[in-house]
């Protein structure tokens, strides 16, 4: 009879557990059970703003839903797990419901973190996170209305794109002195401000959130910034960072890391030998990789394990990213900040382009980079990390 | 009366006088000069100052044939209607005064030290203060001494004194108002690197820090910091003399203002060098005093010849440590952060922290429009010479910079033959084969005869190329002919 593995969260990473297992599994040894507490099935939270773009939620639904078929797997929407019972190995719904687990994956992500500063409760401020979010967003948005965006990262930076579609003027406040302070050096985000300020958006950098000023009405009246600035706003989006939903695996006695998530090895195992934890709420060896592409890898290794093999270790995040922006094309790869001893850096800047490669003390092995304007050269760029270069990096960059 | 009298005899004019000369110039030429010593190579005071050449070793030929030189004679007055200098002498004793008429006047009377207004530099008679120098003549690094020096100033010549005055044993400090050394050449992440060159060689770089006074043997900076200074010399750049052209009532500005032809507003008053502001600007160096020159003797033999501003190159001339800025540097020309700075503008630039290498090269149509390099004797001298060519960069930039190019890239052997090997003290190859031709067959012997790599002798390889390659080419004809560089490079 088919072992039942319980996944509680149904996101990108969830899915991709999913998924993973689905086909993998072709003996069906596997029954999956997807729990989520959202209304709708996994999604691409990566590209969300194209839904005010027009794409329908159903769009931006994961593609790949092999296993929707595939009647090992089942998907319980609205349900919400209240708690674990691990000397039963259950899980127990806010419904009451018990259901009996074999393995269980916590996926339960991460929610965005309102800054706890005054007014942050104003009406008018939101998080970026859901569809549902983001439906809330269009519903308050106002053409012409100026909208403020609080954390300069890659979330904020998509929300930031998703107000100027709804048509709104649009300014964003980050705290480091440049955008995307963990994907590019200082002079890729000089490029990249001036980029988005072709395209009517407005970057306060160096300088963070002290207060959100509310009106008599208890909406949202503009920002003010610790530099004394005040910009008017009457929709505001915190995009500043997330803490992993680790309350499950607290409440049953589950090992969680200093700063927050389900405490995890290489191998994404928590001291239970039923449970593992992946994605936004895990926290490997300690430190949580919420992006993408590291919870991918969570998920892989996991259906590894369950499907007899040891798996694959976590092999760290590999913070590689490559996004288009309002037309803006930024990457970053590797070791981009330089960080190896001895690493030489090499740039390229025209106008509208900025690339950098960091390059081993050799000045042939390329540890990392970062593309601005032009990220053309990713794809051949990107898989050369580590490796000697193999024609001038003058050709490489030309490229595409 | 004289055809030509020439008013200073420093580099500029010494230059104009060897120009006139190639030029074949048939009138008569007279220097008055201040100074009533021997003419020496500016370029190479530092060398004297770190001990490793003697003040002899710099002096050059007061003048050659046709030339009347009248050391320890100033300038008292032009009388621009009757074309008269009305002269007097500078030594001791009662000056005698006399006048001289010209066909054409030239001035070359230089810059002078610019001296800060800071309590204690000056003594009550308005002379700089016992233990207080600045570094413009031979008689100043002479002056020099004492094991303890503080140096005010790290631009191009403070730098380079303190490393010289460091070299010969003294305890150095260098007190400089910027946040990093050289800062008007290079940008920020190039002056850091220098700075900590500079610290490894043992001077105490003091950035960032405005000197307030000067007393009891101590250079007192701003929160109160005293650093010992039994001598202290002075490194805060030049004022041009305009004094006579002033008096005179030419157009001045900064300096003495010339046209492309080298003439002030009286046209028949030429200036040049450190005293003469071209609308291409001042950059008071030897480069462009030597192109002026060039342009002026040309102008003054009856030739077409315009002058219309120089290739910049700025040398550090010190063996501890290369750097080269060309042009106006890259430090405010990043197309990133300041669109506009350049259509079709490049800026390429190479960090290596660990390894102290550093460049940053902008370039317009392929071709250096500027560059900082730093630790990269090979790409400093390769780059001039695209510089100095105009010739475009090969795709391979890095390899330019870090000296792996391919051949295309090194090209010395192929230099025009104008083209200037050794910049401190201005030596051209063709110099460089006529001495070999005359006898010179080695780089000491190269170097005894036209004292090129007697500067900071970052020229040495190439002045061996050069000589290597003349072996076997005692028949002038085995000579690779004219142009042959050029077409190679077509072929890229």
């Amino acid at each position: 009879m088919a072992r039942t593995v319980v996944v509680v969260g149904h996101g990108m990473v969830g899915h991709r557990l999913a998924e993973e297992i689905s086909s993998r599994d072709r003996d069906g040894t596997w029954r999956t059970v997807l729990l989520t507490d959202e209304a709708r099935p996994a999604y691409d939270r990566v590209t969300l703003s194209s839904y005010l773009h027009g794409s329908s939620a159903d769009e931006l639904r994961l593609a790949g839903e092999r296993f929707s078929a595939n009647p090992n797997v089942e998907v319980r929407r609205r349900t919400r797990v209240a708690g674990i019972d691990r000397d039963a190995c259950r899980v127990i719904t806010e419904g009451g419901e018990r259901i009996g687990y074999d393995a269980l994956v916590l996926a339960t992500g991460a929610r965005p973190i309102v800054p706890p500063v005054a007014g942050a409760g104003a009406g008018g401020c939101f998080v970026y996170r859901t569809l549902d979010d983001l439906e809330a967003i269009r519903q308050t948005a106002t053409p012409g209305g100026a909208g403020v965006v609080v954390g300069g990262g890659l979330l904020g930076l998509e929300a930031a794109n998703a107000l100027r579609i709804l048509g709104m003027r649009v300014s964003v406040v980050e705290r480091a002195p440049w955008l995307l302070p963990l994907q590019v050096d200082r002079r890729g985000g000089a490029l990249l401000r001036r980029l988005v300020a072709e395209r009517g958006i407005e970057a306060h950098c160096g300088t963070e959130l002290a207060a959100i000023e509310a009106g008599d009405d208890g909406r949202v009246r503009g920002v003010v910034t610790t530099a004394g600035e005040c910009l008017p706003a009457e929709l505001v989006i915190f995009s500043v960072g997330v803490s992993p939903r680790d309350e499950l695996a607290r409440a049953a006695g589950l090992a969680v890391a200093e700063g927050g998530g389900i405490l995890v090895d290489d191998r994404c195992r928590t001291g239970d030998p039923r449970i593992w934890a992946v994605g936004d709420c895990a926290a490997v060896n300690g430190r949580c990789y919420p992006l993408v592409a590291p919870g991918y890898r969570m998920a892989e290794t996991v259906a590894q394990q369950l499907l007899g093999d040891r798996g694959r270790a976590f092999p760290g995040a590999d913070t590689s990213t490559r996004l288009k922006m309002l037309g803006v094309e930024v990457a970053s790869f590797g070791d981009a900040h330089a960080e190896t001893d001895g690493a030489v850096e090499l740039s390229y800047a025209t106008e509208g382009s900025y690339a950098k490669l960091v390059l081993g003390p050799d000045t042939r092995t390329l540890l990392g980079g970062v593309l601005a304007g032009d990220a053309s050269a990713y794809p051949v760029l990107h898989p050369l990390v580590g490796h000697e270069l193999p024609a001038q990096p003058e050709r490489l960059l030309a490229s595409r | 009366m004289s055809d030509v009298v020439i008013v200073g005899y420093g580099p500029a004019a010494q230059y104009l006088v060897e120009r006139l000369r190639h030029e074949g110039y048939g009138g008569e030429i007279t220097v008055i000069d201040a100074d009533g010593r021997a003419g020496y190579h500016r370029a190479l005071l530092t060398s004297v100052l770190g001990g490793e050449l003697e003040p002899e070793a710099i002096t050059v030929p007061r003048a050659g044939p046709g030339v009347r030189l009248r050391p320890g004679v100033m300038v008292e007055r032009i009388d621009t209607r009757r074309r008269l200098v009305h002269t007097r002498t500078t030594g001791t004793g009662t000056p005698e005064r006399g006048t001289l008429g010209y066909g054409h006047l030239v001035l070359a009377t230089g810059a002078r030290p610019r001296v800060p207004a800071i309590p204690g530099l000056r003594a009550a008679t308005g002379e700089l203060a016992s233990g207080v120098t600045t570094l413009r003549t031979l008689d100043d690094c002479l002056r020099v001494r004492g094991e303890r020096v503080a140096l005010l100033g790290a631009g191009v010549l403070g730098v380079e004194s303190a490393l010289a005055l460091a070299r010969r044993g003294c305890r150095v400090s260098l007190v400089h108002r910027h946040p990093y050394p050289m800062n008007r050449q290079l940008d920020p992440a190039a002056g850091e690197l220098l700075a900590d060159r500079l610290r490894e060689c043992g001077i105490e770089l003091l950035a960032d820090r405005q000197a307030v006074a000067y007393r009891d043997g101590h250079l007192v900076l701003d929160g109160g910091t005293r650093v010992p200074a039994a001598f202290l010399v002075l490194c805060t750049g030049v004022v041009p003399v305009t004094d006579p052209a002033r008096q005179a009532g030419l157009a001045t500005r900064g300096g003495v203002l010339v046209d492309d032809r080298l003439r002030t507003s009286d046209p028949h008053i030429s200036a040049l060098g450190d005293c003469a502001e071209h609308a291409s600007g001042m950059p008071a160096q030897l480069g462009p005093a030597r192109d002026q020159a060039a342009s002026l003797a040309a102008v003054l033999a009856g030739r077409h010849a315009r002058y219309r501003g120089s290739r910049v190159l700025t040398r550090l001339k010190a063996r501890e440590v290369d750097v080269a800025c060309l042009g106006a540097g890259t430090a405010a020309v990043d197309p990133v952060a300041v669109p506009g700075c350049g259509a079709g503008g490049e800026l390429v630039t190479l960090a290596d922290r660990a390894r102290r290498r550093y460049a940053s090269m902008t370039l317009r149509d392929d071709r250096v429009a500027g560059a900082v390099l730093l630790g990269l004797p090979r790409a400093i001298a390769t780059v001039t010479q695209l510089y100095d060519d105009r010739r475009p960069v090969p795709s391979d930039r890095l390899g330019v910079l870090l000296g792996t190019g391919t051949a295309d890239t090194e090209s010395t052997v192929d230099l025009p033959d104008d083209a200037v090997v050794c910049r401190c003290s201005v030596v051209t190859k063709r110099a460089l084969i006529e001495a070999w031709h005359e006898g010179a067959r080695t780089v000491p012997e190269l170097a005894e005869a036209t004292r090129a790599t007697s500067g900071c002798g970052s020229c040495t390889d190439e002045v061996r190329r050069i000589c290597e390659a003349q072996q076997g080419t005692d028949v002038a004809v085995a000579r690779p002919p004219a142009g042959s560089a050029q077409q190679r490079h077509a072929g890229v």
